[in-house]
């Protein structure tokens, strides 16, 4: 028995795939630019879920954090973190992920590396900080 | 190009299709509620035209923004909740083209109010896009 299909929902079938493939596409892109960012930093960071269940960190890792930061950073972001010749890191929109990319890779003519001086339990700390900022 | 210069893209060209989108429902729901009428036809038609062109110039602006943030698909804070709703937005954009153009000019009435349910979540979700980004303009 031949089932008769009208234009309609051929069109629906599409507009599935279609919206499917877009967004596959955007997401292949992200994983190639990730891909990219990746080599240049030597580091294979994890895939962000979607939804997460964040602890707040400890106080100790954050005072930890702070006490790296003014060893490192505070000479560029002020002792404040709130900005000198460096930019103000109160409330920053970025992710984990970009936060440890830079601090690892540096910014090219802006930012040095810190591979070599900050292993990753340094850099959770550094994070942590970061993230207990006030955003105002 | 850097980070900066791909952000002064994003914002220049992401107005497009937030307007381009909320216009072809405005069309599509008049048309709609003008069904009988010979003008209808004349706004659905306005209304194809503007979501397909929208869902066009969609594309530079995904491009734009996962260079601006390094095939960050997230984010987080103001971004994640931008990100949260972009993305939904740009697929249902893609969906409600694609259907739209395949459909033919004159899909049955039950058909396009369906269209025109998902046209309005569409906007929805672009504006609330649209509102994140804004806000991440102030934060920045």
């Amino acid at each position: 028995m031949a089932v008769k299909f009208s234009r309609e929902m051929v069109a629906l079938a599409a507009a599935g795939l279609a919206a499917a493939a877009a967004l596959g596409a955007a997401a292949g892109l992200a994983t190639i630019l990730r891909a990219r960012q990746e080599r240049v930093s030597h580091q294979r960071p994890e895939a962000e879920p979607w939804f997460t269940f964040r602890p707040a960190p400890s106080p100790e890792l954050v005072d930890r954090g702070h006490g790296l930061f003014r060893g490192s950073c505070a000479h560029c972001h002020g002792l404040d973190a709130r900005g000198d010749e460096g930019p103000d890191l109160h409330g920053l929109q970025v992710s984990d992920r970009y936060i440890a990319n830079t601090i690892r890779r540096g910014i090219k003519g802006e930012m040095p590396s810190f591979a070599r001086k900050h292993n990753a339990a340094d850099i959770s700390a550094l994070l942590a900080y970061v993230r207990s900022l006030p955003a105002d | 190009m850097d980070g900066v210069a791909w952000a002064k893209v994003h914002g220049a060209v992401v107005h497009f299709p937030v307007a381009l989108s909320l216009c072809s429902t405005a069309l599509d729901a008049a048309g709609f509620a003008l069904a009988p009428r010979p003008v209808a036809q004349e706004l659905h038609r306005g209304g194809r035209c503007a979501m397909i062109a929208g869902t066009l110039g969609a594309a530079p602006v995904v491009v734009s923004g996962l260079m601006m943030t390094r095939g960050d698909l997230l984010g987080h804070g103001l971004l994640r909740w931008h990100h949260l709703f972009a993305w939904p937005a740009f697929g249902l954009l893609v969906a409600l083209t694609t259907w739209r153009g395949l459909a033919g000019p004159r899909p049955s009435r039950r058909a396009l109010g369906a269209y025109l349910g998902c046209a309005v979540l569409a906007a929805g979700l672009v504006s609330a896009a649209g509102y994140w980004g804004g806000e991440l303009l102030i934060a920045g």
